[in-house]
């Protein structure tokens, strides 16, 4: 009986720790952005408030000044907003096509060199951003579209299309060959094979992969920060610098900013967080 | 009929390639080039000028650069480690969760969805030595200190470590816990018949069988190692006197604010190197471990 | 007129030969199965019939056309897959109607089509489900379905029944064999499994390594096998073969036995080492056996171990020091080292080169 009564303690003090411990992981990771969501509606004199203000009073004066636009030095959040949503959208769009065909391509032929290829593809993919962004910066300035929504897409295609192969081949391989053999069997050509049957079974997978896609773009700084200039193409990641002045920072409006910039990512992840985590590891463990 | 054509795969891979030539290959065989002469954006003229292995031998002979170069490895090793470490653990507490599993499971993902920038803002709102919640909080407890923490050199380190961290262990927890849910219930059960310990069965089953999640979580993480750069650009500037100077922000000043492209390209080429090397690492890591579980397709 | 000629068809994966030159005629409506073990190159065959295969040398025919070089959708085929290769996305009903859809018939033609195989096939009530909400034995009806819709000129099934539980093998196997005397086209049909070919087949096309064997009908197989791989691929206990020496009219069985020579022997030379071969049904305990006429060898062995199966019972025994397989009609039970008296019918006994493996027969 002693035994039994000294397993069943240690059972209840593990139970507790467990508790615990993850409650306090997760109130690490909850609390910083939290706290961002919570200052963007605090009035600056009380952001700055020495010694703290612990009570928040509530003020929708950031957003309002956020969205009001350019007018008294304010920053351009709108154009900010649209260039991101230009940008992202159309890049992911392009990189999915691409990266999509190249995926099938190693999901479904065979051909010599195979895995090289597509660790050389990846690797191309960890060509960190600051470092492409000097050249890049200088090519993009000879050939003219620096500043300008057209470079930017072009650079987040490539900086995305090797990871989408990863992701898509993934998904393409979960697929029996014999279903787009019965489709051609039953009179389909291999496009249509592809665009009737195999896209649809997995399109969750390829809207995962774009998620995806559309995240790094939208987050992206390294590159954005040197290949854009104006109002007319910076990102939204670019825009949170103009909230820095020499020695004074608006917290408030960035936190505004910030609040904007995480929401649609947020919505985005909600919708497909499961395809989400299948196609990472089954793209990687199966590859 | 027997048209010689490209192969389908070749075809179907074409734009892929084309782009990534276009946008990555080209632009980084000029800055190859240009990494051998002493390019100044200020006077393009220089473009010309081969001054051969001058500005690897500059770097080379720089401590500032080593300084740099050593301060970036230590903090990949160290934030690298640290992440792995506690996104195993959060992935064994979430695995023995009995309720709530999912709603825990998308709030791990939230950082995951967080701009690098973002990142580095938040934290440097938070550990703002004036404003910032970490002191107030400490003041608010009776501490009258209003510690440094981005301005001290380790407690600068500390802080972007700790932003880094805290963006990144999410890859881990997540990939780990799904190939915990993954796992196969049979050995372990047999394991614990046999008289397994709860540590030995972790040991020799539990944990070979999540080696190859845990590599596709580095390969993923060292595709993006230098993300990094975002969180110190925002967070330090790689200041205050260059104490949290990592490679990338060393590069960029180099480039961008001093104008020394030719300069600035050849240390781009050495973390270029750095990247390539940690992925390759993992991705051979990653195939070894799917041959031995025989996973490989 | 839809058959199918094969001329000297050849498969070749690099340096590797799976299949090699192959002549195969399928006459109009023929039920044709190709078997073998796996890796005989039965499935390749198949494959390159439908188009799913280059063709690496010789020439593939239906219906006295060449399609060498024309994808499957020219080729007017349908086939069933092994593991049925249903549409996960569609409904039962669309994905019966997915080839005529993509053949752009008109909306009424599909309709009644699909119904049509649909009351052939008993799926009326399942039209609306997707397959993942599907039995296993309802997959391989809504497979089949697929493969009527169209009335092609030719039905190839490849293993469509090895994903199945034994009864319903058996069950569905009664099905597609209907199914053929309804829709009377020619099926070309792929199993490893003999049972399947036997009960199935108008003809049996037997594999191995890439050759074919022998081609034939079910009993002509069972009943004259060109050698010892048909012999003991072909019928279930396998064909007994035990070594021999021809001496004289009789065979001496490893030196201890004597058996006389079968009347259907052909030309053997004294001396000659040969496998003498006979099946379990031909070799039976007096009293027990099926009223059998023509010439008998008898001989008393002693059982090691029964297996009863009702109205029959597997004995194992041991002839000139190998284990051979009897059968026992109306059985009673018997005790493991029990000596019975064995009737061996000497009409339905094989010979076999020793050597080459091949049949000698008159």
């Amino acid at each position: 009986m002693d035994r039994n009564q000294s397993h069943r303690n240690r059972r209840r003090v593990l139970k507790t720790l467990h508790f615990t411990a993850l409650f306090l992981t997760m109130m690490i990771i909850c609390i910083p952005g939290l706290w961002i969501v919570l200052n963007s509606f605090r009035p600056t004199v009380e952001i700055m408030a020495k010694p703290p203000v612990w009570v928040p009073s509530f003020t929708l004066d950031h957003y309002r000044a956020m969205f009001a636009g350019a007018g008294e030095g304010g920053v351009p959040v709108f154009s900010y907003f649209r260039n991101s949503l230009i940008v992202s959208v159309t890049s992911t769009l392009i990189a999915i096509l691409i990266g999509m065909s190249g995926g099938y391509a190693f999901a479904r032929y065979r051909f010599k060199g195979k895995n090289g290829y597509f660790v050389g593809l990846m690797l191309f993919r960890a060509v960190p951003g600051v470092a492409l962004s000097l050249p890049l910066f200088i090519v993009f300035a000879k050939v003219g579209i620096i500043d300008t929504h057209f470079g930017l897409i072009l650079a987040y295609v490539a900086m995305n299309v090797p990871f989408t192969i990863w992701l898509t081949d993934g998904f393409f391989r979960q697929i029996p060959k014999e279903l787009h053999e019965a489709a051609e069997i039953d009179g389909c050509t291999r496009w249509q094979a592809f665009w009737q049957v195999e896209f649809p079974v997995a399109r969750s997978g390829v809207a995962s992969a774009a998620i995806f896609a559309f995240l790094t773009s939208w987050n992206e700084f390294a590159l954005a920060s040197q290949l854009t200039r104006s109002v007319g193409s910076k990102t939204m990641p670019v825009g949170l610098l103009d909230f820095t002045a020499e020695f004074t920072i608006n917290w408030g409006g960035m936190c505004a900013l910030a609040v904007l910039m995480i929401v649609p990512a947020l919505i985005l992840t909600f919708i497909v967080q499961k395809h989400l985590i299948a196609g990472l590891t089954f793209g990687g463990v199966k590859g | 009929m027997t048209r010689r054509r490209l192969p389908e795969w070749f075809v179907l891979l074409l734009p892929a390639i084309i782009v990534i030539a276009a946008v990555v290959l080209i632009p980084l065989l000029f800055s190859l080039y240009s990494s051998f002469t002493p390019y100044k954006l200020t006077r393009p003229s220089t473009l010309w000028k081969w001054v051969g292995t001058y500005n690897y031998e500059k770097i080379l002979s720089d401590a500032k650069f080593w300084a740099a170069f050593g301060r970036t490895v230590l903090f990949l090793t160290i934030v690298l480690n640290l992440e792995l470490l506690f996104g195993l653990g959060i992935a064994l507490m979430m695995n023995k969760v009995t309720w709530g599993q999912r709603t825990l499971r998308t709030i791990l993902m939230f950082p995951m969805m967080f701009s690098p920038i973002l990142v580095g803002f938040q934290f440097k709102f938070i550990f703002n030595d004036n404003i910032g919640l970490v002191n107030n909080v400490l003041q608010s407890m009776g501490f009258n200190v209003a510690l440094p923490w981005l301005v001290d050199a380790k407690l600068a380190m500390f802080s972007i470590m700790f932003a880094e961290i805290w963006m990144s262990t999410s890859v881990f927890a997540i990939l780990i816990l799904a190939g915990l849910f993954a796992m196969p219930r049979d050995p372990l059960e047999a394991a614990k018949v046999d008289g397994c310990t709860p540590w030995q069965s972790f040991r020799h089953i539990t944990l070979p069988f999540l080696m190859p999640f845990i590599y596709i979580a580095m390969t993923i993480r060292s595709l993006d190692v230098a993300r990094a750069y975002d969180i110190v650009q925002i967070m330090t500037g790689g200041g205050p006197a260059r104490r949290t100077e990592l490679l990338w922000t060393l590069m960029s000043r180099t480039g961008y604010v001093d104008a020394r492209m030719g300069l600035a390209n050849a240390m781009g080429y050495v973390s270029i190197l750095l990247s390539i090397l940690f992925t390759i690492y993992f991705f051979r890591k990653l195939s070894a471990a799917r041959a031995e579980l025989g996973m490989a397709g | 007129m839809t058959e199918v000629t094969l001329s000297k068809v050849v498969k070749k994966y690099g340096a590797l030969q799976a299949v090699h030159g192959i002549d195969l005629d399928i006459k109009d409506g023929e039920f044709v199965v190709l078997v073998g073990p796996s890796g005989c190159g039965k499935s390749t065959t198949l494959r390159m019939i439908a188009g799913l295969e280059d063709i690496s040398g010789g020439e593939v025919a239906i219906g006295g056309r060449v399609v060498n070089d024309l994808p499957p959708r020219e080729r007017n085929i349908s086939m069933v897959f092994q593991n049925y290769a249903l549409y996960p996305h569609m409904t039962v009903r669309e994905n019966l109607g997915f080839s005529l859809k993509i053949a752009k018939r008109p909306e009424q033609e599909i309709v009644k089509a699909v119904d049509e195989a649909a009351g052939i096939l008993g799926l009326d009530e399942l039209m609306d489900r997707k397959p993942a909400a599907l039995s296993g034995g309802q997959r391989q009806r809504v497979a089949m379905g697929r493969a009527i819709v169209r009335h092609p000129d030719v039905f190839l099934f490849d293993e469509p029944l090895s994903n199945l539980d034994a009864k319903l093998r058996t069950q569905m196997r009664v099905e597609i064999k209907k199914l053929h005397q309804k829709v009377e086209s020619t099926i070309i049909y792929v199993t490893h499994d003999q049972v399947e070919a036997m009960t199935l087949a108008d003809r049996i096309v037997l594999m191995r390594d890439g050759h074919i064997v022998q081609v034939g009908t079910p009993l002509e197989l069972f009943n004259k096998p060109v050698d010892t791989f048909v012999a003991t691929f072909i019928g279930s206990p396998p064909m007994n073969l035990v070594d021999g020496v021809v001496q004289g009219d009789s065979i001496v069985l490893n030196g201890s036995v004597s058996v006389p020579l079968p009347v259907s022997a052909g030309k053997l030379t004294n001396g000659q080492a040969v496998k003498f071969g006979f099946r379990a049904d031909n070799l039976m305990p007096i009293g027990h056996a099926v009223e059998e006429e023509g010439a008998a060898h008898e001989v008393d062995l002693s059982v090691t171990l029964t297996e009863p199966l009702g109205t029959e019972t597997l004995l194992y025994t041991n002839m000139a020091g190998v284990e051979v397989q009897a059968k026992m009609f109306n059985p009673r039970p018997v005790a493991p080292g029990e000596q019975l008296h064995f009737r061996l019918t000497l009409d339905k006994c094989h010979v076999f080169d020793a050597k080459s493996g091949q049949a000698v027969r008159g």
